[in-house]
């Protein structure tokens, strides 16, 4: 009866395709509900699958058919637990998928069948720091908002100007923001990544275009000139930005904000952050561009409560 | 004897035998040469026509081809003339046939064995409504015939003698001439039912005087939806008509119809041509084989499968231990294990086919409370090596499931 509750969903799939798994998936639901009646299932299709599958193991070795053929109900439990407990992954999966645009959930990274190329998952990581025990971060008033500033929910993104994941990010950041006008703002906390080129250095000019309240001009110039990142370029950048150019250059020169950007890079290392972009949304975490739906899940439910 | 050599260019004819498996299922279904298959479709390629309506020349040749194959069964079995060969179904139909076509009184019995399949049994116990009674033969603790019960169950009331020939229980053959001559004494008919006798040994209707002999094409290398009764024709000529209709009649009027003469009095309907003209041409192939050399192989074969494989005592056998009297049958059970479940393992091992369950002798199983057997029938074209895997296979399943 065991295996009968598992052959009946798979035959009963086939079965739409073929005649053959359809005469099984009758059988299958015959001996289930026999079973379950105290009667003797007829159709001994249970019988049939535990003789064929010795028979397979036959070919190879005797002694693992007779082991298979004599523990089959035991097997069975077993396959039946793993089938239920894959069923509940598959469809947790599928859930976390929809909902996350990851099957393993907004926070998580690794691979997932449904997004094989893993378009909402790369990340530029960091050093493993798991053995830390995360501190959420909190909002400063000294970094900039973006966004309007009285909005009910902030959400803290943990990037990098030199990243090419925070900058797939950028267009879906600013759906959502479009999206919860009014409702919902964000604040940029730069994470320096060693292995990016120039990852320190944008940071810090990005500190000094708020000096001169050209931040988000600056910052979506960042983005869109990634590839190009270096000294000149952020000089004219700032130009273009409408910065005073000498200024944002001593600024620059000067490291004047090196602290700011080791402050939000403590942060982001004391929160677990283990790449970017990373996202908190009150107590939840979204990491990797994830789609809109996985902020516009969090968000609702955060602006619930 | 069937030679190695002889084995090798025999199983050439046999497309079924190209692909990789041992067919062990023979007195189920036998599989086909390719002779019979080129002859069947011979006619639907290059004659197909009506056999005995129309006048032009396709039909003339339908006719030609069908009274052959009359002639070619006649032959095959021994009978007087061709008009004695009714072509029908399978040995069911023919049995069928007798039952309905003989006058019966109440209180008439018909005798038979207590291992006959369905087909000799259940048309016997439906004339139970007119009163007809079916005494069963006990057969001896190994299943032969017991020729005393025999004796003893025959009665003045007894109308007709219908006994299976050869079992396809248990292969084991029952002395079909003592029982026509004892029954012949009491003036009863005797139907034999020789759909497992025809396929595996020389039948000689004449010298085993049976009055009906039924058997069927499909195990005799035949196409399937065919077969044969045979009659002694001062019988069938006094016979009423059963399925009655096309063909089977002369002339007809609203209110009257003349009856056809023999064998198309019994054969309704337009017939399965191509059907009837394939087995004519296995009846060819058999004789060409010859009925003696399939016999021997046959019983060679269960040999090898029947001494190896009574070593074990977990092995029970249906029939006596003695292999040269179960033809080319071993039915058995492995203590603990479900029949259908020895096949199936058989089948997924090593690509044995076997058969498994109660063979339609439902009742013999049922008197004796068992759920059925796993069933090897070897036929000529099967090999010494695949008698020897098959054991092989068996011994590894009572050594590894016990």
């Amino acid at each position: 009866m065991v295996l009968c509750i598992i052959a009946l969903p798979v035959f009963a799939i086939l079965g739409i395709f073929s005649l053959k798994y359809r005469k099984l998936a009758k059988d299958s639901l015959e001996c289930i509900f026999k079973t379950a009646t105290f009667k003797k299932c007829e159709s001994g299709l249970d019988d049939r699958i535990k003789s064929s599958i010795s028979g397979i193991f036959m070919r190879f070795s005797p002694k693992a058919a007779g082991a298979v053929y004599k523990n089959y109900k035991i097997i069975s439990w077993i396959i039946l637990a793993v089938f239920i407990w894959s069923i509940y992954g598959a469809s947790a999966g599928i859930y976390n998928y929809i909902q996350y645009g990851n099957c393993n959930g907004p926070s998580d990274t690794g691979f997932c069948l449904l997004d094989p190329t893993g378009a909402h998952s790369g990340i530029s990581a960091l050093e493993d720091n798991s053995s830390a025990i995360p501190v959420l971060p909190a909002l400063e008033a000294n970094d900039p908002i973006i966004g309007n500033k009285n909005a009910e929910l902030t959400i803290i993104e943990f990037g990098c100007y030199a990243c090419p994941y925070t900058k797939k990010a950028e267009p879906i950041v600013k759906e959502v923001l479009d999206y919860y006008e009014g409702k919902v703002n964000l604040q940029f906390k730069t994470m320096i990544i060693p292995r990016h080129n120039m990852s320190y250095q944008a940071a810090l000019s990005a500190e000094c275009a708020i000096e001169q309240g050209k931040y988000l001009e600056y910052h979506n110039l960042l983005f869109e000139e990634q590839e190009s990142l270096s000294h000149l370029e952020f000089e004219y950048l700032a130009e273009k930005a409408g910065m005073n150019v000498s200024k944002f250059m001593a600024c620059l020169n000067s490291e004047k904000y090196k602290q700011e950007v080791e402050n939000d890079t403590s942060q982001g290392y004391a929160a677990r952050v283990s790449g970017t972009p990373t996202f908190f949304i009150s107590g939840q975490r979204i990491t990797g561009p994830k789609p809109f739906r996985t902020f516009k899940t969090i968000i609702n439910e955060e602006l619930k409560k | 004897m069937i030679f190695s050599h002889d084995a090798v260019k025999i199983r050439k004819d046999f497309p079924m035998l190209s692909k990789p498996l041992i067919y062990f299922d023979n007195a189920c279904m036998s599989l086909k040469p390719k002779q019979v298959i080129d002859k069947m479709n011979e006619y639907y390629n290059d004659y197909t026509a009506c056999a005995g309506r129309s006048s032009h020349r396709l039909a003339g040749k339908v006719e030609e081809e069908v009274d052959k194959s009359r002639m070619e069964l006649a032959y095959f079995v021994n009978s007087k003339s061709a008009s004695e060969i009714i072509f029908t179904r399978n040995t069911t139909e023919g049995i069928n046939l007798v039952a309905n076509s003989i006058e019966w009184k109440r209180g008439d019995e018909v005798v038979i064995s207590d291992k006959e399949h369905n087909s000799n049994l259940i048309p016997w116990l439906k004339l139970g409504k007119k009163g007809v009674k079916a005494v069963v033969v006990k057969s001896n603790a190994d299943n032969t015939f017991n020729l005393d019960n025999f004796i003893k169950s025959l009665s003045k009331k007894t109308k007709l003698v219908s006994m299976v020939y050869t079992s396809n229980l248990d292969g084991v053959s029952n002395p079909m001439k003592d029982i026509a001559r004892i029954a012949h004494e009491k003036n009863a008919l005797v139907l034999c039912d020789a759909a497992q006798a025809v396929p595996s040994m020389e039948i000689d209707v004449k010298g085993l005087d049976v009055d009906f002999l039924a058997f069927s094409g499909h195990k005799m290398l035949g196409p399937t939806g065919t077969g044969v009764l045979y009659g002694k024709k001062e019988i069938l000529e006094k016979m009423e008509q059963f399925i009655v209709g096309g063909e089977t009649v002369i002339d007809s009027t609203y209110s009257r119809y003349t009856a056809e003469e023999l064998p198309m009095k019994f054969e309704a309907g337009l017939q399965d041509y191509a059907g009837i003209i394939g087995l004519g041409e296995a009846c060819r192939y058999l004789k060409k084989v010859g009925m003696k050399k399939i016999s021997k192989h046959e019983t060679k074969l269960n040999r090898i499968i029947t001494e190896r494989l009574m070593k074990h005592k977990n092995i029970s056998l249906i029939g006596p231990a003695d292999y040269e009297k179960r033809n080319g049958i071993f039915s058995f059970n492995i203590k603990g294990m479900n029949p259908h479940n020895v096949s199936k393992v058989l089948e997924s091992s090593k690509s044995i086919m076997t058969r498994s369950g109660a063979h339609c002798v439902h009742s013999w199983f049922n008197d004796r409370k068992i759920d059925g057997s796993a069933r090897a029938s070897v036929y000529f074209y099967n090999t010494e090596e695949e008698a020897t895997v098959f054991a092989d296979e068996v011994e590894k399943i009572v050594k590894a499931f016990n």
